[in-house]
Formats: C-alpha cells, structure tokens, sequence
C-alpha cells in the first residue's frame, strides 16, 4: 500500500519536473534578443573589432547548438537535463554553469532556509502565545505590530535596513557575502566575516515573515481552542504547558506546515530580490544577471535546480504530513 | 454506606458579568451526595445543569464565576480554592465523562499517549512497560482490548471512545465522576453498553456520580436520586422511584409524560390506504447502494442492499426508517432526495428516476421534496440571515413572485411552526437550537413538498422540543398531506408518529410491517435488541443485561442473510428484497 503511494508520488514529482522543464525551455526562446550577439556586441563596445560579427554569432550558434531546429534543441536540451549536463555559461564562458550554481547554492540555502526556518519558528510560536487563553496584556499588544511587519514586503525592509545600519550608523556591511580583503576558508576570522554579511538580509526576511507566520498560527490556535478536546484536557487537570505544546500547538500546527512548503517554493522568487538588494553572491542574483544577459544555460540550469528544489520539499512535506497527522496515513490503520 | 456527605453544594450561585448586566446562570442550588449515590441532575438546554457541574470542576470561564455558596467536597471548600490546587484535584477526585466524546481525544495522540498525560498530570511517573500494563488494565476494566491503546481516535468508533473517556475517568479512583450527558450522540444499543459500562466502573471504585441530561428514561435507568433544574433553579430533588411515580412539580410530571413510550399512545394517519396506484409518490426498484470496488475490483461493500418499496402518492403516509448506525438507513434517505445515485435498481419519484432529471423537472423535484436535517447548528449558512436562507428557495423555484410574497409565505410557515416571523432577521448564531429546528421545518414547510425526508430531526433536541416537532411533522401529514420519510435510531419516536415502518440491518430490512405491530411484539432479533435498549421512563422497567444481548446478538448473526420478517401491514409497503433468495 505504501509504496504504491510512494511511487505515486515519485512520478508525479517526475511529472512536475518535466512540465517546468519543458516551460523553461520554451519561455526565454519567446524573448527577441539573441544573447550571442548581445555578447559580442557588449564585446565590440569594450574596444573589440566591429569586423565580422555575422560569421561570429553564426560561429557561436552553431557552437552552442542555437542554430539546429527548435525540436532538435529541445531534446538535448532534456537529455543534458536528465544528466545534471546543464552547459556552460554564455556570459562567463567558458565557466560550466553547474559550477556557477554549486557556487551560489551554499550562500542561497545557508541564508534563505536558516532565515525561513527560524521566522516559522519564532512567528509560530509567538502566533500560538498570542492566542492562548485569550493571551496576555503584553503579547496581545504584540498583535498589532505583528501585523503591521506581515503587510511589508521584505526587500522594501531590506532597503531600510540596509539605509539605517549599514549606510547611516554603519554597524554592517553595505553588501556582499564576504569582505573583498576576506581570504574564503575555514577560519574563524571568515566565518564571522560571513555572519556580519548575513544579518541584514536574514533579519529583513526573518521580521518581514514572522508576522505573516505569527497571523496565521493565531488564527488557527483559536479554532483549535474551541475544540472538544481542549476542554476535555483542562478537565483532565492537565498542566498548561502540556496542554499549549501538545494540545494546541500540536494540532494548530498541521496546516502551518503546509504553508512552510509553500513558502519555500516562493523563496526562490523572493530571493532574487533579497539578494540583488544586498548584493548576495546567491542562486537570485545569478539568475537576476543571467535573466540581464540572456544568458539561456544559466537561466535554465537556476530555474531547474529551483523547481527539483521546490519539488522535492513538495515530497518531504507529503512523507512527513502522515508522521503529523495519523489521519491521513495512506492505508488507513497506521 | 455512611450517612457522611461527600459532595455539599449550599446555596450556589453562578454569575455571568455581561456588558449588558449580570445573567444568573445558576441561583440558590443546594445538593448533598452520599459516597456511592448516582444522582440525575436533569433540565432543559439553558437550565444550568452544566454550569453546577464546571463550577464543582472550577472551569467556570469568565466572565462566569461562582457569586455565592459553598461546595465542599470531602469536607473542603473548593469556592475561592487556588487554581492551581483545583486542577490537581480534577480527574483525581472529580472526573469528568464529556458529552462529545467524538471530539474529546487530541486526535494526533495514540489512546495510550492520551491516557498516559492524563496520568502524568498528577504526578504518576512510570517505566514504559508500568505504563502499557497500566492502560491495558483500565482499558479491560471499561470492556476494550488491549489493542486499543495503540490506535488513534479516529479509528475507534463513537461508543468506543466513549469507553475510552470512561477508562481515563477511573484510572485514578476518584470520589466523584461527573458524566455530562455521555450517551446523547449514540444510538440504543452503544447507549446501553457504554451506560453499563459506566455504572459498572462506578460501582466498582465505590465513588459517587453525577450523570447530567435531560433523557427521563436514560435517567430512570441509571440512577437513584434526581433533581430537576429549570432556569438555573432546583424545581424538584428526591429518590428516583419516588419522582417517578409521583412528581411533585407540574414541570417534573411534565418531563416524563413529554417521553415517548412504545406501546403508548401512537398518531398513526386516520386517512384509509388507497389501495393500488397506477403511479406511486416515491418507489423503490430494486434500488441499492454499494461503495468501493471499481477499476481495481477489490469488492464493493454494499451500504444498502438492494430493495423495493412504495409510498402512496393520494394519502400522506410517515414511513419510519430505523436502525443503528451504520444501518444503511441515511444512505436510503439521500437515495430518495437523489443525492446519493443507486448503484443498481432506480428511485422514481412520481414515476421519474431522481438521478435522471434535467431542467424544469429537476427543479419541480427539488421543490416536492425536502428534508430536515440532525443537526440545526450546521445546517444554517452563518453569513447570512435565516430568513435569507428560506427566501433563496422560494424565489429559485419560482413558488413566489417577489421578495414580498415570499416573505409573507415565509411569515406564515413560521407561524405554522410556532415561531416569531420577527427571528427571519436573526442570524443564525442568535437562535437556539430549537428555534433553528423549527425553522429548518419551516423551510421545507414554505415550498410546499409533497415529501419530507427527515434524517434524525430530533437526535439533538432537548426532550420538550422533540414532543413538539414530532406534532408537527404530524400536522404536516394530517393536515398540508405531506409524506415524510422518518429516519431514525430513536424506536420511541418511530412508534409514535409512523404508519409504517422498515428495520434496517447492515444495510438490509429485516422486519417490516405496522409500528404496533413490529415494536410492540417484535419478531426479529436485531429489533427485539433495539426495543429492549430502550430506556423506559420506569426504575422498575428492566433494561436488559449483557448476557441477554450476547444471545440476541448470537440469533442476529444466525439471521443474517434471510428474508425480511413481513408482519401484517407490510403489505402497503408493496415490499420486496429482491436477490435474498438468490444469494441463500
């Protein structure tokens, strides 16, 4: 029973996969400008030779397959696809855009999860303490600012982030990831350097989510109040911690997880922002320049690694709802 | 037994402190219980009767709180007692058996686990293995198998977490258990087991009980002492046997006459059958339902059997559908409203098949049949007026011309069914849930139908509440000739108002016939199970005892499979199963 279920699921995450693939593909070809010569002409305008650059683009096209039928490309550009194969950068060849990626994917998945995670943490929790019992004086003051920073878009806190402590008071870095001067290595002198680099764009996304996590915790958290169950716990004489993380939390938080993976498909998009404002050497910011440069390689090698991304957090979330939630265990009887 | 009290409630009284002023909840209740006695705290929704018991527990919510009085329990104060102290004291030495047992169990919990916090929380620490032998001991006790504590609330059925809320009240040994009607939401045959199971571990622990409800026979089983509570007010308090036989407040004596009684007076039709019909009103051929099955064929599980019966369509007949849950016997109704299409045979309503309909038939069917639903709290959309919800069809159906004239149509069936025309403009929360029943009647009254399918009308209505929808579903037959299809698991009411009747058994009819013929002198076992479940409003009434239903269930078993037993009357039913002689 269970693994026809998995295997289910597998083929429908295969499916996904493909779809968004095919998308991808086709998509960028709609767009007029042709990236090699776009390169060539950015060439020519840094002081290169005007001369001949129809025989260029036609030597580079035919170099990177531009100039076979579009059927053709497609289905290299699947096999490539299925073998990881993802080409090399138009802009920055003779650079392997796989390498491009693994790159910019540690800095991507270090920041946006660790902040994510943390703002559903923090904002869950806080939503839950909100609604308890009808809440205290304090938190329920809360409540209001809570929902003043889930209406802000995080890249416009970013900005003003970035204006008060980095440019104003100066307590962090404008931009980057790491110091130009910082030698990448594991040392602790780099390790903190990247840290400092950090806090601004976590803190921007951590505050900007909270809220919206905090809201929709504390919405639950009521409905979930006025079950049967809490009641029957309290006449139990059950303490009230055991009844808040057990009781409450503990149901409460079950379409909460749901949202989670839902935002972690949007924090693909949303990093684009986040990074380019902080100038974060991540997956947004390639695929902001490659998207400049229609660097095509680059674009679909990103687009991919976020859908597989997206995709397979979809799936963890299917295997752990069941753990969440006996009913609904495929197969009934758990 | 020692004439020492163990629970001393002086003088109570319980306010509510409402922006708009003060509501007395509960005034001026006093009420002493020995060790070991099981009093009835009886009354009507909005008595109070809950109020005393969450006072006792102190889980009055604000802005409730006890204004005046004492209670003692075991000779201490629990008025003005620290919360704190007062939770340790829950399930300890007052536990509590809640009413909606479908609900009360964290359903992300194993039972273990649940049983296991309730332990924890007072302070019982055990190994892994202490545990699981303790909870298999209090599951044993309450008549569960050990397995039990390793599934979750949503595998169990009804009467099973019942028992389960049960285990949980005794697993400490308290002084008191407070059981807040723990039987409302099942039917005959689980309220006695789970009833007895109840009784049983009470006897056992020696500790006094409270069963609250307003079931004058469930209570004239279960315990020997009773008071009456009306508008937070005690009305009457004495032994059972005594109040039974002779009340002394008009409201008490009115309570247990307001009981329907098999055997007792019936409102059958008076209109003479009218023989062989060219076309019925509702027909039945050969009409089933299964579910399951399908592409990968793993066998279909029949929910209703295939059957065949009739309602006449020139006199108003109330067909009653009765049976445990499970039965089958909401599936037949959704079959009749076309809800639910057979998956063989066909329902014709008319002489039309009621899956088949398109258009302007589809419409005309939607208006000649209705129903009334179990639970009035749900069946209101919350956004909107009620009046809103009974003009929508009027004007749909074309019935009224205009806002006007369904208004006025709207005013009059309200009046019909004893309700202020002024609460159309409520919404639904500020009505009671009498006053939502009635009106639910009122909109299948406003379209005129020629049939009412009424799934458990009264299943979730205080006890003077029921004796005056079951009038009125009367009056709908006698007098506007409406047919009601009456489901339901409750065979007092059933023999009250049916002209007919069908028992439904695992999905098939195994006794049908005339009400005073099949209730009174049943001859099937399954119905002579449901009839001796029933709580009679009489202590001296028998009520049945487990080894007679393990026989009865044993014959049941036996039967399974055989043709309906057809008692006379059967016959206006033109019944037939067709396939029983095939498949025996």
């Amino acid at each position: 029973m269970f693994v026809v279920w998995l295997g289910q699921r597998l083929l429908l995450l295969l499916a996904v996969v493909f779809t968004a693939a095919s998308l991808n593909f086709l998509l960028p070809k709609l767009a007029p400008k042709n990236p090699v010569e776009t390169k060539l002409l950015q060439l020519t305008e840094s002081g290169g030779a005007l001369t001949d650059i129809k025989d260029l683009v036609r030597a580079y096209e035919e170099k990177f397959g531009l100039d076979k039928p579009l059927l053709t490309q497609y289905g290299n550009y699947l096999r490539s696809m299925a073998r990881f194969d993802l080409g090399y950068s138009i802009a920055h060849y003779p650079a392997r855009v796989i390498d491009l990626i693994l790159r910019a994917l540690p800095w991507t998945i270090g920041l946006l999860l660790t902040a994510t995670f943390l703002a559903f943490g923090i904002g869950t929790v806080l939503g839950a303490l909100i609604a308890w019992e009808r809440g205290s004086r304090i938190l329920g003051f809360l409540a209001p600012g809570v929902m003043v920073l889930a209406a802000l878009p995080y890249y416009l806190l970013g900005l003003v982030l970035v204006y008060l402590f980095a440019f104003t008071w100066r307590l962090f870095p404008l931009q980057g990831g790491f110091s130009i001067t910082a030698v990448p290595a594991l040392t602790a002198t780099f390790v903190l350097d990247v840290l400092r680099h950090s806090i601004l764009p976590a803190l921007s996304i951590v505050l900007a989510s909270i809220g919206t996590w905090a809201l929709a915790m504390r919405g639950m958290m009521i409905t979930v109040q006025g079950e049967d169950y809490m009641a029957y716990a309290q006449a139990n004489g059950l303490s009230a911690g055991r009844r808040f993380f057990s009781y409450g939390l503990r149901n409460a938080l079950l379409p909460q997880v749901t949202a989670l993976a839902l935002q972690i498909g949007h924090l693909a998009a949303g990093a684009v922002l986040v990074e380019r404002v902080f100038g974060y050497p991540g997956l947004g910011n390639l695929l902001f320049q490659a998207i400049e440069q229609s660097d095509y390689f680059v674009i679909y090698g990103v687009v991919f690694i976020i859908v597989l991304m997206i995709a397979g957090m979809m799936l963890l979330v299917d295997l752990l709802y069941p753990l969440l939630d006996p009913r609904v265990r495929p197969g009934g009887a758990g | 037994m020692s004439g020492v009290p163990l629970l001393e409630i002086a003088g109570l009284e319980v306010r509510y402190e409402l922006v708009a002023g003060p509501v007395l909840a509960v005034r001026d209740v006093s009420l002493t219980l020995r060790p070991g006695q099981r009093l009835g705290l009886v009354g009507e929704s909005g008595s109070g009767k809950t109020t005393v018991a969450l006072a006792v527990m102190g889980l009055l919510r604000p802005p409730g709180h006890v204004a005046a009085g004492s209670i003692r329990l075991d000779g201490q104060e629990l008025v003005g007692l620290h919360p704190a102290a007062h939770a340790a004291m829950r399930l300890s030495k007052v536990a509590y058996v809640p009413q909606g047992a479908m609900n009360s169990l964290n359903p992300v919990l194993r039972i273990g686990t649940s049983i296991g916090h309730a332990l924890a929380a007072h302070g019982i620490r055990l190994s892994r293995a202490a545990l699981d032998a303790k909870v298999a001991g209090l599951l044993d006790r309450v008549g569960l198998p050990g397995a039990v504590a390793a599934r979750y609330p949503h595998e169990l059925s009804g009467g099973m977490k019942q028992r389960v809320c049960i285990a949980i009240a005794i697993s400490l040994g308290p002084r008191l258990i407070i059981a807040d009607e723990p039987t409302s939401a099942l039917d005959v045959v689980t309220q006695r087991q789970v009833m007895q199971t109840l009784r049983a571990a009470q006897e056992a622990l020696g500790s006094a009980m409270i069963l609250i409800g307003h079931d004058m026979g469930l209570m004239a089983q279960s315990v020997d002492s009773m008071a009456v509570m009306r508008e937070g007010h005690l009305e009457e308090e004495g032994a059972a046997g005594a109040i039974f036989s002779r009340p002394a407040h008009p409201y008490t004596a009115e309570l247990i006459r307001s009981v329907p009684v098999v055997g007792g007076p019936s409102k059958g039709s008076k209109v003479p059958d009218p023989g062989t019909e060219a076309q019925p009103l509702l027909a039945f051929e050969a009409a089933g339902k299964s579910y399951g099955g399908g592409l990968f064929g793993r066998g279909a599980i029949p929910a209703l059997h295939p059957l065949s019966f009739s309602l006449p369509a020139t006199a108003a007949r109330i067909v009653a559908v009765v049976g445990q849950s499970g039965s089958g016997k909401t599936t037949l109704g959704n079959m009749a409203l076309g809800f639910t299409p057979a998956s063989t045979g066909s329902v014709r309503f008319a002489g039309q098949d009621v899956t088949g309909m398109r258009g302007a038939a589809r419409l005309g069917f939607r208006r000649a049949v209705q129903a009334v639903f179990q639970d009035p709290y749900s069946a209101f959309n919350p956004f909107y007026r009620v009046g809103r919800s009974l003009m929508v069809p009027l004007l749909q159906l074309g019935v009224a011309a205009d806002r006007a004239e369904a208004r006025a149509t709207m005013e009059i069936a309200c009046r019909h069914v004893g309700l202020d025309p002024a609460l159309l403009d409520r919404f639904a929360h500020e009505l009671s849930g009498g006053q939502r029943q009635r009106l639910m009647v009122a909109r299948a009254l406003t379209l005129r139908p020629r049939l009412l399918v009424a799934d458990e009308p009264v299943s979730m209505v205080d006890a003077s509440l029921r004796a005056a929808i079951l009038d009125l579903l009367v009056e709908l037959r006698d007098r506007h000739r409406i047919s009601i299809l009456y489901i339901t698991h409750d065979l007092a009411t059933a023999y009250a108002v049916s002209d007919s009747v069908l028992v439904l058994h695992r999905g098939r009819v195994v006794e049908a016939g005339d009400p005073a013929e099949v209730f009174v002198s049943p001859a099937h076992p399954y119905t002579r199970l449901l009839i001796d479940c029933l709580p009679w409003p009489d202590p001296e009434h028998p009520w049945g005892n487990p080894v007679e239903e393990a026989a009865l269930q044993r014959e049941i078993k036996d039967a399974e499979g055989d043709p309906p037993v057809l008692r006379p009357g059967a016959g206006r039913l033109a019944l037939q199963c067709p396939g029983l002689s095939i498949s025996r």
